[in-house]
């Protein structure tokens, strides 16, 4: 399953924070940071995944090859500004994560019409929805962008936060994510 | 602005704050504080619009880490408007800041409920995508039937979120999933079924398998259908994942799965799909079976090929990585395989991605055999002189991929621990030229980086290759210098000359570079080398002139004792070298001359382990000083024969590091036993006591009186009080004080009583003569090397000790012969020491929410015990679930009850808990009785109740339709 899954940008400023177990907002922070750091050191030619920040090598028994409730993989992708970090266990496929996360990013897109850092940011909720949408409870239940959008729809109406976000892109500037389909 | 329509314009909204937040920054976390301040004022408004939109706020400010807990009421406030986007706002709140320790979630049970079955999709979904993160077991069985309920609905996006939410719910309260899972297998079987909820079920079901892989054997057929027909590549992803569990129960399944599986590996496109089919047949074990060698061999060598064709032909680095994560799992069963791609693995070497790379070390540690080792080693060896040699150029230049030069220093150790893993694995039964290895040791010593900070975890690479207890790498390579010369007598010689030429002085500035701490861990162990296998050295005078050399004072205290122990025996045998004669007699006096200086300046060492040895030997050593100025031709016996004794004896072998704790303890030993009951009432009576009327405790003299103030006496100065006459370490007096009678008499007796004490050492002055006590106790302790070295390998003289060879049973046969160097192994005992096994104790009923192991851990093991009624049988006695509900149903009721006077704070002890039960939900007065008939009888399972129960569960039901649809 599906552990935790984070969006920060590079500056380490987090964007999106879901963690699938109840954790303390501290330990969030810190594991976060740490996550960070790991992502910040990595050249865009590395390969999409990380090892075990200290705060979850602790518990981990990496030998193991079977499956378990420990997470043992994180997997990010980097677009732009920002990263996507998705910390799950080895009944999740990696290669399968990074589609996943590329899916997020493009429901993103098809949501916010060419999305960047500062439409995820004032539209904290609608980057919720999708998320929620996608994964529940840190189990996937869709992966279909068209049921995806519809779903997240079907909450916002027309209204949606839509409008905000366009209002704060005449005055902020905007420029979407480069790399966007270009990947698969 | 259009933004603040929705929400009242006087204070600041979502945009507002994050414009704020872009606007002041330097001084966030003040201006945070004071949105923090508003948030407080406005949350507490009755106008619900200003609530949600202060909610809001805090919850982009949990975000960053601003506690939220205060404001959990508020998010149920919230979580109860009327309006949908409040109402997700509210939801969204108690995703983010519930803990398990929010107590305000009991007041929520009506409200999800009622939010549950809403007509509205969107307003249901807030409550199915919420739940995971919420439940606890009372929650999960007040809504389990309204769940239930949701499997049916009309929609695929509140089924597949239901399923979902029901799985999370199984976790914290098991007997969720004997309910459910009827109803999801049937969502699983049902072929009309929408794509979605089908997936979502099979997400859930690869969830549950392998923790209970029998039950869902016998829907193998269905899965197996769902792949080959399904043409969805998430789903069949985790399909292949389920069969990987399933696989090892029912061998039969092997067999079928294996065309398909092939077909897909030669046929698809998606290289996430081809990828898991591999790695399925790995996990599944489908390459271990017994039968069938030709076609397991084929596939074999076909995933073998593709991940051969991963790594080569694409340039991405992902599936360059998981590649060689695939190949990490074969390699165990099929080593020869693996080892054919040892060229593709070798290029991903000296990848540029470190991940890749430190993936690649690990194959090589498993892959290589006595054949590749050598090149291997070659290859990582010239990796680090590369990284050596321009590195103190490039210093300043920022990383790029393209240099593998600046791979961080933490990555070279990881290749030097590699290396000396790759060589000693499997007790060194892969060399074949152990020369080569001790050469090989020597480089690494000075291809070691500069500086390594173990404890920065700078490069995070190394923390997840590296257990805790790993040693330094340089320690690590002055052991597995230690290791080559006590296991392999065949290169015992080239091992201590190795340690030899590292141990001379002028050699150590190449060695070492000035400032490093590398020379610190290697030379500990060099020198126990250079000292126990004297007889093997070139220039014994030269090293001990190294060993004695004055800069080795600035040694760290772990190393100094190896140090110290070597002295005498490198002294000894340089005595034995040379022709004893008048020129003999002047070398020796010279020498034992600048050893008593090397000590002597040990001999305040602020360590105590240094100091103790330092000064033991140093008198020893002042004595035969004194005897070489006797004017007799012939050696003194002390040179000859006392000192040398003092090493001479068994061979020491090595001890595996577990034999100590197997040797089983004498009855008559106790170690609870305190040895004196009045301890602090002893240290108090010492100052009253008078020095000369202290015969009812001599030992309290012996540390106590202060003409006794000889330096050895000293460091075991334990009294905390006795202070007026301090010991300094810094101050040493140089000669020991000649005892008086009084005291030497004590001496004597002391000294009866130490006779057998190995770490006793004879006063001086009185050792002089043919036969000293010293030299007694020497003798009568079975004439054995006393263990004076701090090394740990521990000479257990047990009887039974033999020198066990290597038994070269290795996993697969392979060809090779026996070398030629016999390796000594481990030294143990044959007890059956059964480890204690780690199967978690559980009950089924007592799961109160345990703690993770490990962060963000999602505990599943509750779900190991419970069964799905033999497998999952549609028809689950139905009695049976009422039952289980009953019970559940009292344990919740009592949990929750419990909780509820905590929280009011009212002390309700001695009630019983059925008499006073308060119902939050106020369905019908009725029910409340009904429930507390049943509460007793519950255990007798009575009929009546149950019926009871039944009837409430249907109205319940009938009566929450009826809300529902209002």
């Amino acid at each position: 399953m599906i552990n935790a899954v984070l969006v920060f940008n590079n500056n380490g400023q987090p964007r999106l924070t879901k963690f699938y177990t109840q954790l303390d907002t501290q330990t969030q922070q810190s594991l976060i940071a740490q996550i960070y750091r790991l992502v910040a050191q990595r050249p865009a030619s590395a390969c999409n995944f990380l090892p075990l920040p200290p705060l979850l090598s602790q518990g981990a028994s990496s030998s193991a090859s079977g499956p378990s409730d420990t997470p043992t993989q994180i997997t990010y992708r980097t677009y732009a500004t920002l990263s996507f970090i998705m910390i799950s266990t080895s009944t999740e496929s990696p290669l399968a994560l990074i589609d996943l996360i590329q899916v997020f990013v493009e429901a993103l897109d098809r949501m916010f019409e060419n999305v960047c850092e500062l439409d995820l940011i004032f539209g904290y909720e609608t980057l919720h929805a999708v998320l929620g949408e996608m994964i529940v409870g840190g189990v996937v239940v869709e992966t279909h962008i068209d049921k995806i959008i519809a779903g997240v729809r079907a909450q916002e109406g027309s209204l949606g936060k839509k409008k905000a976000v366009q209002a704060a892109s005449t005055s902020l500037g905007r420029g979407a994510l480069p790399g966007l389909g270009a990947w698969r | 602005m259009n933004a603040n329509l929705q929400y009242p314009r006087f204070e600041k909204s979502l945009y507002d704050l994050i414009k704020g937040l872009r606007g002041h920054k330097g001084v966030e976390n003040e201006y945070i504080q004071n949105s923090l301040r508003e948030c407080k004022a406005e949350i507490k408004t009755q106008d619900m619009d200003k609530k949600a939109t202060a909610l809001l706020k805090l919850i982009y400010l949990e975000m960053f880490g601003y506690d939220m807990s205060w404001a959990s009421f508020h998010v149920l406030e919230v979580m109860s408007s009327a309006k949908y986007l409040q109402k997700r706002v509210g939801y969204l709140g108690a995703v983010q800041s519930f803990r398990p320790d929010t107590e305000v979630l009991m007041l929520a049970t009506n409200l999800l409920k009622k939010d549950i079955v809403t007509s509205s999709i969107p307003n249901m979904s807030l409550p199915l995508i919420t739940l995971p993160h919420i439940i606890t077991p009372s929650l999960a069985m007040s809504l389990l039937p309204d769940l239930l309920s949701r499997l049916s609905h009309s929609s695929p996006v509140v089924r597949k979120k239901t399923i979902v939410c029901l799985y999370r719910l199984a976790l914290v309260f098991p007997e969720a999933l004997k309910l459910a899972w009827p109803k999801i297998k049937d969502h699983l079987m049902d072929d009309q079924e929408d794509g979605s909820v089908t997936t979502a079920a099979i997400n859930v079901v690869c969830e549950l398998g392998w923790r209970r892989p029998h039950d869902f054997l016998p829907l193998a057929p269905r899965f197996f259908e769902l792949l080959v027909d399904s043409g969805n590549n998430w789903m069949a992803i985790k399909i292949i994942k389920l069969f990987a569990t399933l696989t090892p129960l029912e061998p039969r399944l092997t067999r079928k799965l294996l065309r398909p599986l092939t077909n897909i590996i030669q046929t698809t496109s998606a290289m996430s799909l081809l990828y898991e089919c591999i790695n399925g047949i790995i996990q599944g074990g489908i390459l271990d079976g017994e039968e069938n060698l030709q076609e397991r061999d084929e596939v074999a060598t076909l995933c073998v090929g593709k991940l051969r064709g991963m790594i080569v032909m694409d340039s991405d680095p992902n599936l360059k990585y998981v590649a060689l994560l695939a190949l990490n799992r074969i390699v165990a069963t099929h080593p020869t395989l693996v080892s054919m791609q040892q060229d593709v693995i070798m290029d991903c070497l000296d990848d540029a991605d470190v991940s890749i790379r430190l993936q690649a070390l690990e194959l090589a540690v498993g892959m290589v055999n006595s054949d590749s080792l050598q090149l291997v080693v070659n290859r990582l060896l010239d990796q680090l002189q590369q990284a050596a040699a321009p590195a103190a150029e490039l210093i300043d230049t920022p990383e790029s991929p393209k240099a593998p030069t600046l791979w961080p220093n933490d990555y070279q150790t990881e290749v030097v621990h590699r290396i000396l893993d790759l060589c000693s694995q499997k007790n060194y039964s892969e060399i074949v030229d152990f020369e080569w290895y001790v050469a090989v040791l020597v480089q690494l010593v000075g291809l070691l980086p500069p500086s390594e900070s173990e404890d920065d975890w700078g490069h995070p690479k190394e923390q997840d290759a590296i257990p805790s207890s790993r040693m330094n790498a340089a320690l690590r390579i002055g052991s597995e210098i230690r290791n080559v010369a006590v296991r392999v007598k065949g290169v015992r010689m080239e091992a201590t000359r190795a340690a030899e030429s590292l141990m001379f002085v002028d050699n150590r500035s190449t060695f070492f570079p000035s400032g490093s701490t590398i020379g610190d861990g290697v030379l500990g162990p060099v020198a126990w080398v250079v000292g126990e296998y004297a007889e093997y050295l070139l220039s014994p005078n030269r090293t001990l002139l190294s060993l004695i050399d004055m800069s080795n004072a600035s040694l760290p205290p772990r190393t100094l004792p190896l140090f110290l122990q070597a002295i005498p025996k490198v002294f000894v045998q340089v005595s034995q070298t040379s022709q004893p004669g008048d020129l003999w007699k002047s070398e020796m006096s010279l020498l034992l001359a600048r050893i008593v200086e090397f000590l002597e300046a040990l001999a305040a060492h602020p360590d105590l382990d240094v100091q103790e040895r330092a000064i033991e030997f140093l008198e020893v050593l002042r004595l035969a000083a004194e005897a070489l100025t006797s004017n007799t031709q012939e050696i003194p016996f002390l040179l000859a024969s006392v000192i040398p004794n003092l090493f001479k004896g068994l061979e020491l072998n090595p001890v595996a590091t577990n034999a100590q704790r197997k040797v089983v303890l004498p009855d008559s030993l106790c170690l609870e036993e305190a040895f004196n009951h009045d301890l602090p009432g002893l240290f108090r009576s010492l100052d009253s006591l008078s020095l000369h009327e202290s015969k009812s405790w001599e030992a309290s003299d012996f540390y106590h009186l202060p003409e006794l103030s000889s330096p050895n006496k000293q460091t075991r100065d334990l009294a905390p009080v006795d202070l007026q006459a301090p010991a300094s370490y810094q101050n040493f007096t140089g000669a020991p004080v000649e005892p008086s009678t009084a005291v030497q008499r004590r001496m004597l007796e002391r000294r009866e009583r130490f006779k057998d004490d190995p770490f006793y050492i004879a006063p001086p002055g009185e050792s002089s003569g043919t036969s000293t006590p010293f030299h007694e106790a020497l003798n009568t302790s079975n004439g054995e090397v006393l263990d004076i070295d701090s090394i740990p390998i521990v000479d257990l003289k047990l009887g039974d000790e033999q020198l066990s060879h290597v038994d070269f049973d290795r996993q697969k046969s392979r060809r090779r012969p026996v070398s030629k160097l016999v390796v000594a192994a481990d030294e143990t005992f044959e007890t059956q020491n059964s480890l204690t096994d780690n199967s978690r104790p559980k009950g089924a009923g007592d799961d109160h929410p345990t703690y993770k192991r490990s962060l963000l851990q999602v505990d599943s093991s509750s779900l190991g015990n419970l069964s799905l009624a033999k497998g999952p049988s549609p028809q689950l006695g139905a009695d049976d679930g009422d039952m289980e509900m009953a019970r559940a149903m009292q344990q919740v009721e009592e949990v929750r009850l419990r909780m509820q006077r905590a929280s009011e704070r009212i002390q309700l002890e001695g009630t019983p808990a059925e008499g006073t039960l308060v119902k939050k939900k106020k369905k019908t007065k009725k029910h409340v009785a009904s429930d507390r008939d049943v509460g007793p009888m519950v255990e007798d399972t009575t009929e009546p109740a149950i019926e009871k129960k039944k009837k409430r569960k249907k109205k319940t039901l009938e009566s929450e339709k009826l809300s529902g649809e209002n």
